[in-house]
């Protein structure tokens, strides 16, 4: 390692480069300076030293060395706080934008000793203790902004144990990505007529599949019809009615024919489409430019257009 | 982060600041220790009852009853009582607003304060060690605050076990952190030197009651022999001038030679204790010493230090001396009678031919008096207000050494022989563990000096002279024990008392040792001590101050952070050094792919090498999920790995 990067700056806030493998923290990882509290700390073996100083007085002398030798032990101590654990990065699930995305983080204390106090942070500082020989899995999470690939960027271990002097922190950079979908739209709107689809598919069955509106619900109305939101609104229970045979019914979601001023508003309506078309249990094709779904339903289905979606 | 107000937290810390104020209790004023207990108490209570603090108004108000209470007090801001009541007042009063965690520091950091202004008040072993103990348990709150679950214990041990490593360091730095002298400005004028002791006057009638005080004055190391009892006369203050009732120091014309001295000399090093005057002890008659020491006009010495602290000094005396001629004025004020003696008292010196034989004739006849009449030594006399001398001699015959010190001198200037009256201490007690004399409160002493022809000043010690078996009881054995007329073992049983004396001796030794060693470290004695290492100036100082630190350092990093790593992380170790060689043909190993899919996928990319690549693995797996592994294949895998070119 050339000796440049070795001392880059910015390994002291984001850590080494981003890995894959289980991280060991280690002296080069494990970085440590004086809190305000040190600081105090400094300033008050300061004025016991005048104190002794003024009163020519060696026992006022020999707390304030003591103090001082204190708060250099502290470094190792605090050294010790972190040192030896390892790191290793879990999984991540996909989000919407606007969501905060998780990602699953193990630590694992091989060694004998307790740590405490442990903080761990990406956006939001999460702290814990960890018993000897004993491994912790925690999420930490962070907001998604953009539809994409979301990096997780820098997960931040720290400590202050054990007096509060000295803050250790470890930045690591793990290969964590996790997968943004583009919001849904807002607005509920009718699934579009499907000319291509019609056409593609050879299935003239006008207005069949469309959405059309909402009816009281009565009994033999199937579950995945019923209007949750109205029903959580207290509004009673409705029923989406779809035109002609529900069971087989199917429809094209296609980038062309979705509403909307740009891409991504576009984006976000078809994503909204997506949804509501797997809630209410309708075989959806789905068409981007330059890709094509054939029509399906289900989990795996469903996460493809999305994904196809996030990453446009 | 916890919440706030932690129960145990504030109990802990309130504990501990309760535990350093209290030794506080006999320095500062009964208002200002009323005031912050009440205030602590307050908050005590509030550790249950939140609702029972006072609010912002009511602290604004304690706050500034707290200022007036300083006031009160007349002490200013400065200096060491003014200081330690603002911080005490300032603690309790930070007290009632705890608010944060930082707070909780801020007051942690002021208790430390009020442990170190302790020390500015007394700097013996044991409060050294409660002080260390009450530090360790301010350090544990801190842990406790750091650490996750409510550990008192775990917190208090792991604060113990800091403390302790920190100790080696904190030594270090003691010993070699230059020491400098506080410029004289710095000094702030304290009145708070001991109040017991010898003082420049005498009035023997006037007391009735000698204080038997077993508190140290001086310790006296000697260089070669211990002189014997009868010659450890400590010399104080000279008094010349009575008025009958009282005697003080007269200005005397110092004398134009020194004294002549012969015969055995005694070198020592005495260490004084902090004392309200300026007076230095000496074995009479010193005549070797050094700066800051100065011989005043009665042989006694003086020195211009400071005398608020230990202080050390090297004198050398001999025993055997002679002060020659008188001058005019030590004459004049060696004969001074306060008046016509009356009728009674020139009767009983004409009696023992005080006005009719030679000076030493005279001496021993009244020595004799004093032995044969019935002359009782006691500490309780009677008061005598009215004609003390006169008194003490003819009606009570009760005293102690000043009565008949006094009453001997008075006699002997009606008798025209040149006398004054010496004080100081007499004996002392030897501590066999330090080989070292102690000399008590209890030794004070007062002696009669008489001029004679081709002598000089001669010692005389009218005290001596009474009989044994007419001693009462109270006084202190060890003096007469010296003296050779009386023994301890009328008192108590020999065993019980050899012990006690053995117990006060090891301790008195040990006190020694820390006075001079730690309490009196300063920067004569540093530049002494580290002199004796070669170490002779300042930049060496800290050259070695650098060093011993970063030693001791290495020796806890290794003792804190080296682990011996186990035998299974070693091979995991290697095979990570493996999957870094892989790293730049961009093999990188899934976090949840296993050793042998690895290898596979390694192969396509490096076919040549892939033997290599097998035995590698195998070897891996082998070691680390097989039961027969042995060190041999540990060594092949270390071998390998470090062969494999990538």
């Amino acid at each position: 390692m050339k000796l440049a990067e070795r001392f880059r700056l910015s390994r002291f806030i984001s850590g080494e480069k981003a890995v894959d493998t289980p991280v060991v923290l280690n002296h080069r990882r494990i970085f440590i300076l004086p809190t305000q509290r040190g600081l105090g700390f400094v300033l008050l073996i300061v004025l016991l030293m005048l104190i002794a100083f003024v009163y020519n007085n060696n026992l006022a002398y020999m707390l304030a060395f003591l103090l001082a030798s204190v708060f250099f032990i502290t470094i190792l101590h605090s050294y010790k706080a972190l040192s030896g654990l390892v790191l290793q990065q879990g999984r991540s699930k996909a989000v919407f934008v606007g969501e905060a995305a998780g990602f699953d983080i193990h630590i694992n204390n091989p060694t004998d000793m307790e740590r405490h106090q442990l903080q761990v942070k990406l956006q939001d500082a999460q702290s814990l203790t960890l018993q000897p020989q004993s491994t912790a899995h925690i999420t930490v999470y962070s907001l998604t902004h953009k539809r994409g690939w979301h990096q997780a960027g820098t997960v931040t271990l720290s400590s202050t144990y054990p007096l509060g002097l000295f803050r250790v922190w470890s930045p690591t950079r793990f290969n964590l990505k996790a997968l943004v979908y583009p919001k849904p739209a807002h607005v509920e709107m009718p699934f579009p007529h499907t000319s291509s689809a019609q056409a593609q598919q050879g299935v003239s069955n006008k207005g069949g599949d469309e959405f059309y509106g909402l009816q009281e619900y009565q009994s033999g109305d199937s579950i995945k019809h019923i209007h949750w939101k109205a029903f959580a609104k207290g509004l009673g229970v409705f029923s989406k009615q779809y035109g002609g045979d529900q069971s087989s019914e199917e429809i094209w979601l296609d980038y062309d024919h979705a509403p909307g001023h740009n891409s991504e508003e576009r984006l976000s309506r078809l994503c909204r489409w997506v949804v509501d078309a797997e809630q209410a249990g309708i075989r959806y094709g789905f068409a981007l430019p330059g890709l094509t779904l054939p029509p399906g339903n289900g989990l795996a289905h469903y996460q493809k257009c999305l994904e196809a979606l996030a990453l446009f | 982060m916890k919440p706030e107000l932690d129960k145990n937290i504030l109990i802990f810390l309130l504990s501990s600041i309760g535990l350093i104020v209290f030794p506080h209790i006999y320095h500062i004023p009964a208002a200002v220790f009323g005031f912050f207990c009440l205030l602590l108490s307050w908050r005590f209570v509030g550790v249950w009852k939140p609702n029972w603090l006072p609010g912002k108004l009511a602290i604004l108000l304690l706050a500034v009853s707290g200022i007036g209470l300083l006031y009160s007090q007349h002490q200013g801001l400065f200096g060491r009582d003014a200081g330690t009541n603002l911080f005490i007042i300032a603690l309790g009063l930070k007290l009632l607003e705890i608010k944060t965690e930082r707070d909780l520091y801020l007051i942690n950091y002021l208790a430390f304060i009020v442990a170190a202004s302790q020390f500015l008040y007394e700097q013996s072993i044991l409060m050294a060690a409660y002080i260390l103990l009450v530090c360790c348990v301010l350090l544990a709150t801190l842990v406790y605050i750091n650490s996750s679950k409510a550990q008192t214990l775990a917190a208090v041990k792991t604060a113990v076990i800091i403390t302790v490593q920190a100790l080696p360091i904190a030594v270090a730095l003691f010993v070699l952190f230059p020491r400098l002298e506080a410029p004289k400005w710095m000094l702030f004028n304290d009145s708070h030197r001991a109040e017991t002791g010898l003082s420049d006057s005498m009035e023997p009638g006037s007391i009735s009651d000698l204080g038997e005080s077993f508190e140290l004055v001086f310790r006296v190391k000697f260089a070669g022999p211990i002189p014997p009892p009868q010659q450890r006369y400590w010399r104080g203050p000279v008094l010349s001038y009575t008025d009958g009732k009282r005697w003080t120091q007269a200005t005397l014309q110092k004398p134009s030679r020194k004294p002549a001295v012969a015969g055995t000399s005694y070198q020592y090093t005495l260490l004084m204790e902090p004392q309200d005057k300026n007076w230095v002890f000496a074995l009479d008659m010193p005549q070797e010493f050094s700066a800051p020491l100065t011989l005043n006009a009665g042989y006694q010495l003086i020195t211009s230090e400071r005398t608020d602290q230990r202080a050390e000094y090297k004198v050398t005396s001999y025993p055997d001396y002679n002060t020659g001629p008188i001058n005019s004025g030590e004459y004049k004020a060696a004969t001074q009678l306060p008046g016509e003696p009356s009728d009674k008292i020139k009767q009983l010196v004409g009696q023992l031919h005080g006005f009719d034989s030679a000076p030493d004739n005279f001496i021993n006849q009244l020595l004799n008096h004093f032995r044969t009449e019935d002359f009782h030594y006691t500490l309780t006399p009677p008061v005598m207000e009215e004609n003390p001398i006169e008194s003490f001699l003819f009606k009570t015959r009760y005293g102690f050494c000043s009565h008949y010190a006094s009453a001997f001198v008075y006699l002997m200037r009606v008798a025209h022989i040149p006398a004054r009256v010496v004080t100081g201490y007499q004996g002392g007690e030897l501590n066999k563990v330090g080989g070292f004399l102690e000399i008590r409160q209890a030794d004070a002493h007062a002696w009669a000096e008489v001029w004679l022809e081709n002598r000089g000043w001669v010692r005389v010690d009218p005290t001596a002279a009474i009989a044994p078996e007419r001693i009462e009881r109270e006084i202190n054995i060890d003096r007469q024990t010296a003296y050779g007329i009386a023994s301890a073992n009328n008192y108590l049983p020999r065993p019980a008392y050899n012990w006690l004396k053995q117990a006060r001796q090891l301790w008195g030794n040990v006190d020694y040792n820390w006075q001079r060693w730690v309490i009196n470290y300063d920067n004569k004695s540093q530049s002494n001590f580290l002199s004796s290492f070669g170490i002779n100036d300042v930049k060496t100082m800290i050259y070695w101050m650098i060093a011993v630190i970063a030693s001791i350092t290495a020796v806890l990093c290794w003792f804190l952070l080296y682990q011996k790593p186990k035998a299974a992380d070693k091979v995991v170790l290697i095979y990570n050094r493996f999957c870094k060689k892989l790293v730049k043909h961009e093999l990188i190993r899934g976090a949840g792919e296993g050793v042998k899919d690895f290898s596979e996928r390694v192969k396509i990319k490096l076919p040549v090498q892939a033997e290599q690549i097998d035995q590698i693995t195998s070897l891996f797996i082998k070691l680390r999920y097989g039961r027969m592994a042995s060190e041999e294949d540990l060594q092949q895998l270390k071998t390998l790995v470090g062969l494999f070119k990538s």
